[in-house]
């Protein structure tokens, strides 16, 4: 019985998410949750972004996402607690058709993932804008752009300036990252703060229950990115 | 039946621990193997027997024996010669560049220790296995997870012998997950929860109303639980398990997984992401003998043909009218080849039932029945695949075969 209570600590450990700082914790009272689905191609980090925001670091070693993976971490915002839940899907086409939808489902806002060393992956955004806006009633949900991958300068296929005008083109901010560089940890961690922080705004506060102790805005929460246009 | 944590017998290495029942597993264990091999050098060997084997308790214990057994389990001849490759598949296969990308992320699938070349001479392998049958078979389609199912084949078979294994494992168990379309493998996720009604209602309901859906299964499903589990003993024997059986028994074992974890799922909040999640987390200390033995009863209890209109009647709510009417035109397409393949099946299943006879034992009367089933199914998946309507086979077939 104890090895089972072990693994399983360590299961949810591994992969629920701890906010650091915060004992490790959710937060025991009803706190407002912000639903994200993150899509993009095979193989452009997915899942290691998630992870690396939710667990605070790169995963040692990843696999393909068969379906639809979960992770989530509380954070504070305006002294609000927030739970963010990050829906991690499948790259494969075949996965996404007919398997994925049941997860668009009151999404708050979705992040289009595309690895910057790959146009492939650059030029099926398109498609996933479009799957995106059927599977989405409110065209008004918040979509964000990410390229990842960033550490491998050498490699890069997919300019900062064609990617620029393509987010510019669908009213998207645009994002370059790398889930795996240590120097970019605090950029991974800012990319969905701020995401957290456009939802704080954007949408009327529904099922949350006001906090007891209202503490200030952690310094490295404070988006320090481009703005929202 | 209760089917919860409290009520197991507990995990299967505590049993193998401590003397008097030490010395019994070992006897056990030995005259299991004896079975086995007497099973397999019978003139013609006695399939049925093996079945039986693979099913019951502690599978087919060894790698070795699974060499042997697990071809026969399959109906592939081991002295056949392997198929030769195209030259340049890697060139000219859509798949190559996704196949890639799996495989050379599968690093968790290999034993903890193995040199990094070795490792990597297995993943060539795995890759030139995978592109083969994906060229000889152009109905199949590749999916995330298949590689997962392959690379057991691999580890415990070897290349040679994983390639016959896995294209017959492709046309037939897996096949409903390799259609063009993931419809298929919708349609069997949607099994899961009227076996879990049939058993606890309550969970059911609770389930339900946290509209976790069955995504939580579906690597489960599509990779024999190759995918989760990072004993690989444990996977072996569920191969075994699974290769003995109805196509459709991973689903009754998501199923009995799920009903296990029972209370952890009702303490969980009422809601899709906190029921999803640790659902997803899958226990690796299952007691997993203790499992197999409920997934069976659950099969037997509850045949797919049970829960056929059920499992419809989930997926209606989510469907669109063209691809019932798809599933309508399938119905009707293999009205045919089931009447002609139940009045052969009449004549295949009297020996069996005369094998069933004389065993008294109630426990080991399931594992023929289990066995009968597997077979039967088997063989039927076998000839409608060659008349082409292989669609849907595994949950329109149960209809007609257990009325």
């Amino acid at each position: 019985m104890a090895s089972e209570l072990e693994s399983s600590l360590e299961a949810s450990f591994s992969s629920s998410c701890v906010v650091p700082g915060a004992s490790g914790c959710l937060p025991p009272a009803r706190s407002r949750i912000f639903k994200i689905i993150v899509i993009g191609d095979s193989n452009v980090g997915k899942t290691c972004l998630t992870y690396r925001f939710c667990a605070g670091r790169f995963p040692d070693r990843t696999e393909a996402t068969i379906g639809v993976d979960f992770r989530e971490r509380a954070v504070e915002i305006d002294g609000e607690r927030i739970k963010i839940q990050l829906w991690d899907t499948a790259g494969q086409e075949r996965f996404r058709k007919s398997m994925v939808q049941h997860y668009y489902r009151n999404v708050h806002a979705v992040v289009f993932v595309y690895d910057v060393t790959n146009a492939a992956s650059f030029h099926s955004l398109p498609a996933w804008i479009e799957e995106c806006r059927q599977h989405l009633l409110a065209s008004d949900i918040p979509r964000i752009l990410v390229g990842n991958k960033c550490d491998l300068r050498s490699a890069v296929q997919v300019p900062t300036d064609l990617a620029q005008k393509f987010a510019d083109a669908h009213s998207m901010p645009l994002f370059e990252t790398s889930a795996k560089s240590p120097h970019d940890s605090d950029h991974v961690e800012a990319i969905f703060m701020t995401l957290a922080h456009k939802l704080k705004s954007h949408k009327p506060l529904v099922l949350s229950q006001p906090p007891e102790d209202a503490v200030a805005l952690r310094p490295e929460a404070r988006p320090a990115l481009p703005c929202w246009c | 039946m209760a089917l919860h944590r409290e009520q197991r017998d507990g995990p299967t290495s505590s049993r193998w621990n401590g003397g008097t029942q030490k010395t019994d597993f070992s006897t056990k264990r030995k005259k299991k193997v004896a079975e086995i091999y007497q099973a397999l050098n019978s003139e013609p060997p006695d399939v049925a027997a093996l079945r039986r084997m693979a099913i019951s308790e502690g599978g087919l214990l060894t790698d070795e024996i699974r060499r042997k057994v697990w071809p026969k389990l399959l109906n592939v001849s081991t002295s056949d010669p392997p198929p030769i490759p195209g030259e340049d598949l890697r060139e000219v296969s859509k798949d190559y560049q996704q196949v890639l990308l799996d495989v050379r992320r599968s690093l968790r699938r290999f034993p903890p220790g193995m040199p990094d070349e070795q490792r990597e001479g297995l993943q060539e392998e795995l890759i030139d296995i995978i592109l083969l049958i994906l060229e000889r078979n152009p109905q199949l389609h590749y999916y995330q997870g298949y590689h997962d199912i392959v690379v057991t084949f691999l580890l415990v078979v070897g290349k040679k012998l994983a390639t016959s294994l896995v294209e017959k494992l492709s046309t037939h168990h897996l096949r409903d997950f390799m259609d063009s379309t993931m419809d298929n493998t919708k349609h069997i996720l949607n099994y899961l929860m009227p076996i879990i009604d049939q058993v606890n209602p309550e969970l059911h309901d609770f389930m339900q109303s946290a509209e976790v859906g069955t995504i939580f299964a579906l690597s489960w499903l599509i990779t024999w639980f190759g995918h989760v589990l990072s004993d690989f003993r444990h996977v072996v024997r569920l191969y075994d398990f699974f290769l003995a059986c109805h196509p459709l028994m991973p689903i009754y074992f998501a199923a009995v997984i799920v009903l296990y974890r029972e209370q952890e799922v009702l303490d969980c909040d009422c809601d899709m992401a906190s029921v999803h999640h640790l659902l997803s987390q899958i226990p690796q200390d299952l007691p997993y003998e203790t499992l197999i033995s409920r997934a069976g009863d659950l099969f037997v209890q509850f045949p797919p043909s049970e829960l056929t209109r059920e499992a419809a009647a989930q997926q209606q709510a989510e469907r669109t009218a063209a691809s019932t009417f798809k599933d309508f035109e399938l119905v009707s397409a293999q009205q045919k080849p089931d009447m002609v393949l139940r009045q052969r099946f009449r004549g295949l299943l009297r020996p069996e039932a005369h094998t069933k006879d004389v065993l008294t034992k109630p426990r080991t009367n399931r594992f023929v029945k289990l066995a009968v089933m597997g077979l039967t199914v088997a063989l039927g998946a076998a000839a409608l695949a060659v008349v082409k309507s292989a669609l849907e086979w595994a949950p329109k077939f149960q209809l007609q075969l257990f009325p």
